[in-house]
């Protein structure tokens, strides 16, 4: 362990291991979690005539997130720096992703560029993207030869 | 220090039935926990820790010390409206939990805690007697 040792080594922390819950994935706690998360982690819906993607972005404020849209591809972007004032050797854990970052989502259908709009809230993006008109599903009539 | 992600491509195809995922998210019986990401730093005065908890509010997370214990739950909701279908998921929806067991080294009357966007910010000060005191020496 890095950094400066109180005197007979101060050690305020220590973790209960705990039985995780069996539908996710587990994580050990005293692992670096930065190589096994994908930063942002991205949830997809569809809701009505759009999509609903929400990005897990803590910590970030809305002008650190560069966000592109094509007709239908999704590009998010950004930076995730450390505090400053913080030596590197004061850390005793680091599990939080830090650095740059970028994620690129195909949607499933086009969708209207021009409709987009995205919020932030409590370190959650959230972006709607309806779809073109075009690409709405319509219902064919299937006729059986006379 | 820059890492490639993946790319998500969501299959085209017809809706898939529900995922058992997302069937978790709407029963509250069955709610995934999950263990936030934490940072710990240590400065002269004691430590601060940092975990990232986003979706949490000053209104579902709670922050308890019982006896030597300290505990973050926080209750997070999906942010898709009702009738909203998951077609994708990478991260699952549910509670965050994650406790510590402290020393008698922290102060705990001045711990101190602050959410902003997501990430909540706990100071843990060392108390007066765990610091290390200059003793003048008497000539």
């Amino acid at each position: 362990m890095a950094g400066p040792d109180w005197r007979g080594g101060w050690d305020p922390f220590h973790e209960f291991q705990r039985e995780m819950g069996r539908l996710f994935q587990t994580f050990d706690p005293f692992q670096s979690l930065r190589h096994i998360r994908t930063f942002p982690a991205i949830n997809l819906y569809v809701a009505g005539d759009a999509f609903l993607l929400s990005a897990q972005l803590p910590g970030t404020a809305p002008d650190e997130v560069e966000l592109t849209v094509t007709s239908e591809t999704l590009t998010l972007r950004g930076e995730r720096k450390r505090p400053e004032g913080v030596k590197d050797d004061s850390y005793r854990r680091q599990e939080r992703f830090m650095g740059r970052w970028s994620r690129t989502i195909t949607l499933p259908d086009r969708i209207d560029e021009a409709k987009v709009s995205a919020q932030f809230a409590d370190g959650v993006l959230t972006v709607r993207l309806p779809r073109a008109e075009g690409a709405k599903p319509r219902q064919i009539a299937v006729s059986s030869p006379s | 220090m820059s890492e490639a992600h993946p790319s998500i491509r969501v299959p085209v195809g017809p809706p898939a039935a529900q995922s058992p995922a997302a069937a978790t998210t709407r029963d509250a019986a069955h709610r995934p926990t999950i263990t936030p990401p934490i940072d710990i730093h240590e400065g002269p005065d004691g430590l601060t820790l940092e975990a990232d908890l986003p979706g949490a509010t000053e209104s579902n997370l709670t922050i308890q010390l019982e006896h030597n214990v300290l505990s973050l739950d926080a209750r997070i909701d999906a942010v898709a409206p009702e009738g909203g279908r998951l077609i994708h998921q990478e991260y699952p929806v549910g509670d965050y939990h994650r406790s510590f067991i402290l020393s008698d080294d922290v102060d705990r009357e001045r711990i101190a805690a602050e959410l902003k966007d997501g990430v909540l910010k706990i100071f843990l000060p060392k108390a007066d007697r765990a610091r290390a005191r200059r003793i003048e020496i008497q000539s």
